[in-house]
């Protein structure tokens, strides 16, 4: 074995830093896990990562020890969720990103039923294909969705209007507004190059959502097995190729410097009003107005046809709630769910983070960026991003990266298809 | 980092035992007192994770719950799997220009810092510092300088080659990574071979000079061969070090542009944070035996030396 263990996660993004970090944590952790409480309240341990909102559910869990006193939670912000599965002494209760990297998790049966809980009972039906194609565990509920996040091209109003310009329904649309930006000499498009994930979410789901419905194109690609390819009805290189060059028509209408820029430069170049769109979900916002307030935002989804109604925005369930098998106080983690759940927790929740309401009774989103946007919404006119439903162990993420810097998209593709195939002959 | 106390190796054993009448020498038993804590701990922190690993490799685990055994199948995957080839080549090449690099300037460094100069040891100890900074701080600080100070200087002097960042050529964002870790790992490089132009005596240099040996001369015909030992040393554990690249790319690049720049050892991580434990285990248990090779061949090329 190799003489090092680097205490840093492979992924250095927005939230894959503090989770690294933690590792060094995982031990305190342990050891804290490690007493067992005899009489008085049961300490439950609360996973939650998720960095512009860790404060805010330090609150909750405040106000939830305020209304009852059997049940004390200790949050948990920093572990390596992975390392204290592999260490059989996963979290009580977990809030997460429900995406590639939880989909092991219920894959292997790891998270227990919630079926039975009223609470599985108010989420949307619209959202359970999403919930099925990233991942499923026969007969078993084992998330609920908690928060659901809508992203589209964020634009700058104010440069809009100045050059009369409309947001665009159609492809063709989308160009003329491009060319018109660049003739008056304002950056149609930031980008940030330098960060794969930003591309990852932004210019690929957004091209490949536009076109594919990925729901549909993940369950076949499933059901194929090893058998992806030329051959196959469905593969990376057929439904993605189109989208892709559409994606790599639109990428020289970024700022000359992108392959240098991160996400961080990214919030406050569009802050000052560098560029006119930013292909950034809503958790952009709040950064971008910590450097410029009274910036007005607009969002519409990217258009790849030339029909307005194909247009559809790109969601991903930001915050999905579970509570692992190997969890001896189930009782008081569901006591905290249930918590959590209620209707004016959740809303104001939803309100405070910028994300849609994922219940049947939840209130609408009333944000002055995202209102433009709920009309999709309501409609179901969504999709989940094509990023979030290929497993990490696929280098994604880079590959958008190299798409994004010129590389000739059949082979990328293709690569795609060989990964995917040798990912289903081993697992 | 490496600094392995020098060691004698051979015949110390001999004074380690008392002959017996069966002819036999036999060990006082105090010694393997004095081995049992390290072999505890080497077992319980390296001997028993890297046997359960090699298990693993012939599983489908994902880490944690329900596994079944498969044989093969992780390792045939693994000899078919174009980004862990490309993962190796990238490695080896890396390490090679590296190791490389380093014990040049190093050498030459040395050269200079044992010769006859003013504030030797203030100079000796700016040279050592980049090794007292940790990988990724270093990487961090690199990576500004070359997405932003780098293109800013390129575009003051005119170098169209250099206003674009290096980080996002994935033709050279490799030489960026040589550069910032031969920064770091020159130090120690540098350490031994001072100590081992410091341990040339002065003699051999004076009859050399007598006879009339140039400064070229004397460098090529007496410090190299007699520091030779030094180069094996440094060569070997240098290149068994930069194989196992991690930190300093995850800051400057993280294995991008594309997959231009992963490691060998980023691949392996990302089986564990990526949810392809037994996948990588068997990747891993791949470069664990060329470690073991490696480490056979830096045995055998250092037995006999006078150093270590």
């Amino acid at each position: 074995m190799t003489s090092q263990t680097p205490l840093l996660s492979a992924e250095l993004s927005r939230r894959g830093f503090l989770r690294g970090v933690g590792v060094a944590g995982a031990g305190l952790a342990l050891a804290s896990c490690a007493r067992t409480a005899g009489s008085g309240p049961t300490e439950i341990v609360f996973y939650q990562s998720k960095p512009e909102v860790i404060g805010y559910f330090d609150d909750l869990i405040d106000q939830f020890h305020q209304s009852q006193s059997r049940v004390r939670v200790r949050h948990d912000a920093t572990s390596n969720l992975a390392g204290t599965f592999v260490r059989e002494s996963p979290p009580d209760i977990g809030c997460l990103n429900y995406n590639f990297e939880i989909s092991r998790y219920v894959e292997r049966g790891a998270l227990s039923d919630l079926g039975d809980m009223p609470e599985a009972g108010r989420i949307l039906d619209e959202l359970q294909p999403l919930i099925d194609v990233t991942a499923t565990y026969p007969d078993r509920t084992s998330v609920i969705p908690y928060s659901l996040m809508a992203a589209a091209v964020l634009y700058n109003r104010q440069i809009f209007a100045e050059h009369d310009l409309t947001v665009p329904t159609t492809w063709d649309e989308l160009i003329a507004v491009c060319d018109t930006l660049a003739a008056a000499g304002v950056t149609p498009l930031y980008s940030t190059f330098k960060d794969p994930w930003t591309i990852a979410q932004g210019h690929f789901d957004y091209s490949v959502g536009g076109t594919v419905d990925t729901t549909t194109f993940f369950n076949q690609l499933k059901r194929q097995g090893t058998n992806v390819g030329p051959d196959s009805p469905v593969s990376f290189e057929k439904q993605f190729l189109a989208p892709v060059q559409q994606m790599q028509e639109l990428v020289p209408y970024s700022q000359d410097n992108a392959e240098s820029r991160g996400y961080g430069d990214g919030n406050l170049a569009f802050a000052n009003g560098e560029a006119a769109m930013y292909l950034q979900g809503p958790w952009a916002i709040g950064e971008i107005a910590k450097s410029n307030p009274d910036l007005d935002v607009g969002a519409f989804p990217l258009p790849m046809t030339d029909d307005p109604a194909d247009r559809k925005v790109r969601v991903n369930i930001d915050l999905a709630l579970w509570i692992p098998e190997q969890s001896t106080k189930k009782e008081a983690a569901r006591e905290f769910l249930s918590f959590l759940m209620q209707p004016d927790v959740i809303d104001a929740y939803n309100a405070h983070a910028l994300g849609f309401g994922v219940t049947k009774d939840a209130a609408p989103v009333s944000n002055a960026t995202l209102v433009e946007l709920k009309d999709f919404y309501d409609r179901a006119a969504f999709y989940l991003g094509a990023s979030q439903l290929v497993p990490q162990s696929i280098p994604l993420q880079n590959y958008t990266q190299s798409l994004a810097a010129g590389a000739d998209p059949e082979p990328v593709l293709r690569t795609l298809d060989a990964d995917w195939r040798r990912l289903a002959f081993r697992s | 980092m490496v600094t392995a106390a020098p060691t004698r190796p051979g015949r110390l054993d001999v004074e380690a035992t008392t002959p017996t009448h069966a002819g036999r020498p036999r060990v006082n038993r105090t010694f393997y007192l004095f081995l049992l804590p390290t072999l505890i701990l080497f077992t319980l922190s390296i001997t028993l994770p890297a046997i359960m690993g090699i298990t693993l490799s012939f599983t489908d685990s994902v880490g944690f719950g329900e596994f079944q055994f498969t044989g093969l199948t992780n390792y045939l995957a693994l000899f078919s799997d174009p980004a862990i080839r490309s993962s190796y080549l990238f490695t080896i090449g890396f390490a090679l220009v590296t190791v490389l690099l380093v014990n040049l300037v190093a050498f030459l460094l040395a050269v200079g810092l044992t010769a006859k100069i003013r504030a030797k040891v203030a100079l000796r100890a700016v040279f050592v510092l980049p090794m007292v900074i940790s990988g990724i701080v270093i990487a961090y600080v690199f990576n500004f300088l070359f997405s932003n100070s780098v293109p800013q200087l390129g575009q003051a002097v005119g170098i169209t080659a250099l206003e674009q960042s290096l980080l996002a050529n994935p033709d050279l964002a490799w030489v960026t990574i040589v550069i910032v870790t031969a920064w770091q790992a020159i130090p120690s490089a540098l350490l031994i071979y001072i100590a081992g132009i410091l341990s040339i005596p002065g003699e051999v240099y004076e009859a050399a000079s007598m006879d009339g040996a140039s400064s070229g001369r004397r460098l090529v015909s007496i410090t190299l061969p007699l520091v030779a030992g030094y180069v094996v040393i440094n060569l070997v554990i240098g290149f068994k070090n930069f194989l196992n690249a991690y930190d300093i790319i995850v800051g400057l690049t993280n294995g991008g542009p594309g997959t231009a720049t992963r490691s060998v050892a980023m691949t392996i991580f990302s089986g564990f944070t990526g949810g392809d434990y037994a996948y990588q285990m068997a990747n891993a248990t791949i470069f664990f035996l060329i470690a073991v090779v490696l480490a056979v061949i830096q045995l055998r090329l250092t037995r006999g030396r006078n150093a270590f």
